[in-house]
């Protein structure tokens, strides 16, 4: 790996993203607060704090192909590959929910911009924990992420499930916080320093042989906490219930960029510390993973809520991405590729959800996209098209991930992992078929009301749906970003 | 010519997308408009077996780069005997939507699946490499299910579910396969490359080619259906729309005998050598199997899916023997298979679109009030038990003579097949068609019209066209089998 050149001192530009959130959230805050103004000047302010920020994280290339990989704030913040995707992410997720989100608001009746602000809180959050370098970094922005999330699930006070759901993602996520900040410490204790590559050097010196057992618990439980935060088993049990109490169209948000961050810190420290620690975890991420697979791919057979199917959907692939991310560095590219894809599909879906099921319900039972074919073929066409997705089915992009990320763990001779996850492929067509039999194929006697979409949602949704049809057809350039990310470790 | 090729996979997509972009208030252009459409890719068939020479084995044309970092490329080609199996697939497509009752036919949804599956069909059968062939593969998937599932029968949706896990629990086999050909083909030349020319001469040991063999192997079996993989389809026949039917009995069954002939013998002989027995045992089980089931059947189509179990026993035989008898003969008796049971299951169409029945025991004296439909039943019956002068029996001949000097005790076993047959055939035609027409209902039935006549006696002609002149068909798929024949040939060192 090439040396980090240390550039002392202060650069906003590369928290520039992050400062554009937050101001952009503030300057909401206060017109919400003092002046009476309408929902276009706020949306406007949104929209255009949105685009500066991903002219900020235009900004943070440009720093890039300047100095490479660097590392600011002293030893803070970390510029490299997996940061700038992370931003380009979590920028993506923001301009996709953003509409969703501004729609769901409307819904509520005191409280428009509250979720605006939260949600653009939390994406700064999380654009600070992709960057951290130092773990201290990293747990300041995932909580800062974390809490405007919780406070999403429960926005929707009338209802007791969304209450329930934010209860529960609160205590559970701050138990999972607690495990995280006490790794950090740990490690601490045996180098005396934060940052993740320090540590990394630290092992390194004192030899793989003789790692203190601290930092092995220390680091072990600074992935259980991240593990909580993708809902990968054994730690899923909280993703039902907030799936299915979060007012519907907060969930995609709230899924997908949760999911983003934490893979894209744990495939950044597993890369860093690939040589030395990793494979005293060999056993701990094979449990994980099974696991995942298993426990997913059973219990979204038996779903009868389509957003609780797909948190167990989620648990899969979770375990389909974290297995990419351990096995080694091109597994890490595969992972990333899978990430991507999975992301816009999870968005399209939620989207969709959203708009079947209203904003903020939280129930969503299965059969009540009985006869959305004959309501809106738009809807049922792109639905098919976001499942078939997730199913992995070839002519999308979930075949092409899944194609690549079993070749490369099979390169990586891992064979147990690979006819576990290839069952759980199996068990995916079972229950992803199921929903589109139900919106296609299951004729209903009541018609629901007719479903009229906005044009923005029709361009969202067409943007996803042909974005997952794309990269399945022609997937070469977004793969070769995805091995971009981890050309320094190759 | 490349363009000629692509255009039978693109040209079907873009058919059915015309189809949909008709609106829905004009329903009675749907079915002539997709049968002009559809004679186009068989015009093309035929245009191509005029003009350029088909006698060839497999014959890379066109590779687009799929996946450039992995060095993944996407191949497409031809040879004789995926040929023939495209102008079946196209004629079977063509006819199916001759056929179609009214209801159907005014559904664009299932025309235009129909040339979706046709499109995938097409994509397997000029598949250059692994992972085409396997998008192919899974694809044909997707219409199926709409197929199935929304123009089924009563339960249709135990039978959709249970053909598509089985078929995508045997794929994971297949990508599995793919994803470890491609591994080994990285270790030895750095590139995933995954066409057919650099897998064939990739050199591999003898364990590898035996784990490759049963990974493909098995995968392709369960769409054959071998014997104890076979549960999906008399269930997926009876539920299905006759259209379905034709197709699934027609083609698709032929993709997995073709997906062996084409990867798992010629790549990973040693493999085959290995289990070839056990092939042959299991295919002549089914051979039996499934003709003493389809003996006691109740319901027609029901009867005709375990004879299809039967019939693509024999093919399986005839592969699992290895000869160059029984190779040519499993590919003569594939096509075969999909004209006759095709012809079969429109036959059975026809009529259930009259009586709404199945059920063998309502039916009784047909023959009177249904002449012409009872002959070319009994004609059809014919083709399928093999009798001498109609295709069946070209292709059961050929098999059944090759096998014989490499498994002896099975193979007299499976010529039981061909009495069995007789006897399935003609008990329920008699049943059908002989005695009294007690029945009111059947008494009223009209008999076969001139859109079905012309839907049905394509086929029949090809039976006997076939029957007679079996060499036709037999020049198209020499070179096909030669090249599987050496490939075994070299490792025994027998000579026949």
């Amino acid at each position: 790996m090439s040396e980090i050149s240390v550039a002392i001192g202060f650069n906003l530009i590369v928290i520039s993203p992050t400062i554009a959130l937050v101001g952009t959230a503030l300057v909401l805050l206060f017109f919400t607060i003092t002046i009476e103004s309408n929902e276009l000047v706020k949306q406007s302010i949104t929209f255009i704090g949105m685009l500066i920020t991903a002219f900020c994280v235009f900004l943070k290339f440009g720093l890039f192909f300047e100095n490479g990989i660097s590392s600011y704030f002293t030893q803070k913040i970390l510029l490299d590959e997996f940061s700038l995707f992370g931003n380009v992410l979590i920028s993506l997720i923001l301009l996709f929910n953003f509409l969703p989100i501004w729609d769901s608001s409307k819904q509520l009746k005191e409280k428009t911009t509250e979720a605006i602000i939260l949600t653009l809180m939390s994406a700064s959050g999380f654009m600070l924990m992709v960057d951290s370098e130092n773990l201290i970094m990293l747990f300041i922005g995932l909580e800062i992420g974390s809490i405007s999330l919780y406070a999403l699930a429960g926005l929707n006070r009338g209802d007791k499930l969304s209450n329930e759901a934010s209860l529960k993602y609160f205590l559970l996520g701050s138990l999972a916080s607690c495990i995280l900040i006490y790794g950090v410490s740990l490690v601490y204790v045996s180098f005396s320093v934060f940052s993740v590559y320090n540590f990394a050097i630290g092992i390194a010196y004192v030899g793989p042989d003789s790692v203190p057992l601290t930092t092995s618990i220390g680091v072990l439980l600074i992935f259980i906490g991240l593990l909580f935060k993708i809902a990968a088993a054994p730690f899923q049990s909280w993703a039902p219930d907030v799936y299915q109490g979060s007012p519907t169209g907060y969930v995609g948000f709230m899924s997908s960029i949760a999911k983003v961050s934490s893979f894209i810190v744990i495939a950044r420290i597993c890369l860093v510390s690939i040589n030395f620690i990793i494979e005293d975890f060999n056993i701990f991420f094979l449990i994980v993973i099974i696991s995942s697979a298993l426990i997913g791919s059973l219990f979204a057979s038996i779903q009868e809520d389509l957003k609780r199917l797909l948190a167990y959907s989620g648990v899969v692939q979770s375990g389909f991405i974290l297995s990419g991310i351990v096995a080694g560095v091109n597994g890490t590219s595969a992972s990333m590729f899978y990430l991507f894809t999975y992301i816009l599909q999870l968005i399209g879906i939620f989207i969709i959800f959203s708009i079947i099921n209203g904003k903020l319900s939280s129930e969503f039972n299965i059969q009540s996209i009985q006869g959305l074919f004959t309501n809106n073929r738009f809807l049922a066409a792109s639905f098919c098209v976001f499942m078939f997705g997730l199913a992995g089915i070839p002519l999308t992009s979930g075949f092409v991930s899944k194609f690549i990320l079993l070749t490369n763990l099979w390169a990586y001779e891992k064979y147990l992992i690979v006819s576990i996850l290839l069952l759980s492929t199996v068990a995916g067509f079972y229950f992803y078929l199921r929903p589109i039999w139900m919106a296609t194929i299951e004729k209903t006697e009541a018609p629901i009301e007719t479903l009229k979409l906005k044009k923005s949602e029709y361009f969202v949704i067409t943007t996803l749906a042909t974005l997952t049809i794309f990269f399945g057809l022609v997937p070469s350039s977004l793969i070769n970003i995805s091995r971009w990310i981890v050309q320094n470790y190759l | 010519m490349i363009s000629l090729i692509y255009s039978f996979i693109f040209l079907p997509v873009i058919n059915s997308i015309l189809v949909f972009l008709i609106p829905d208030r004009r329903k009675e252009l749907f079915r002539p408009l997709t049968i002009y459409l559809s004679l186009i890719p068989l015009g093309l068939c035929l245009y191509m077996f005029v003009n350029q020479n088909l006698k060839t084995s497999f014959l890379e044309v066109d590779s687009i780069p799929w996946i450039t970092a992995y060095g993944i490329d996407l191949i497409i080609g031809f040879s004789g005997m995926s040929f023939l199996l495209i102008t079946l697939n196209c004629l079977l497509v063509l006819l199916s939507i001759l056929s179609v009752n009214q209801e159907h036919a005014e559904s664009k949804g299932f025309l235009g699946s129909i040339m979706l599956l046709q499109a995938a069909v097409n994509g397997v059968f000029l598949a250059g490499d692994l992972v085409s062939l396997f998008i192919f593969f899974e694809a044909l998937l997707i219409p199926m299910y709409f197929l199935m599932g929304i123009w089924g029968g009563s339960n249709r949706r135990y039978a959709t579910i249970k053909f598509i896990l089985y078929t995508v629990f045997g794929s994971i086999f297949i990508l599995a396969g793919t994803i470890y050909t491609g591994v080994l083909s990285y270790i030895s030349s750095g590139k995933f490359a995954l066409d057919f020319e650099s897998i064939a001469s990739m050199s591999i040991t003898t364990s590898q080619s035996e784990i490759l063999f049963l990974l493909f192997t098995f995968g392709f079996l369960v769409k054959v259906p071998l014997f104890p993989l076979h549960t999906w389809l008399p269930d997926a026949h009876v539920e299905a729309p006759t259209a379905g039917s034709i197709l699934l009995a027609g083609v698709l069954l032929k993709v997995g005998a073709y997906g062996i002939l084409r990867v798992s013998i010629p790549f990973f002989t040693e493999g085959f050598l290995r289990y070839q027995f056990i092939i042959a045992f299991l295919s002549v089980v089914g051979i039996i199997y499934g003709a003493i089931i389809a003996i006691v059947q109740i319901d027609i189509k029901k009867l005709i899916a375990y004879s299809s179990i039967s019939h693509m026993g024999f093919v399986m035989l005839g592969i699992s023997a290895g000869r160059y008898l029984s190779l040519e003969g499993a590919v003569i008796q594939m096509i075969n298979h999909g004209i006759t049971s095709g012809a079969l299951f429109m036959l059975v169409g026809f009529l259930y679109d009259r009586r709404h029945t199945r059920r063998i025991s309502d039916f009784g004296g047909l023959k009177k009030s249904m002449p012409i439909y009872a002959s070319i039943f009994l004609f059809t019956s014919f083709a399928s038990i093999g009798l001498p002068g109609l295709n069946g029996f070209v292709g059961e001949f050929m098999i059944l003579m090759g096998s014989y000097p490499t498994f002896k005790v099975l193979t007299s076993f499976a010529a039981f097949g061909v009495v069995l047959a007789a006897i399935y055939m003609l008990w329920a035609y008699q049943r059908m068609f002989n005695g009294q027409l007690d029945n009111d209902e059947n008494s009223v039935l009209t008999d076969l019209n001139s859109k079905e006549l012309v839907a049905i006696s394509p086929l029949l002609a090809l039976m006997l066209f076939i029957g007679i002149y079996p060499s036709f068909i037999e020049s198209y798929v020499v070179q096909d089998v030669s090249v599987i024949y050496e490939s075994i040939s070299n490792l025994i060192g027998v000579s026949q």
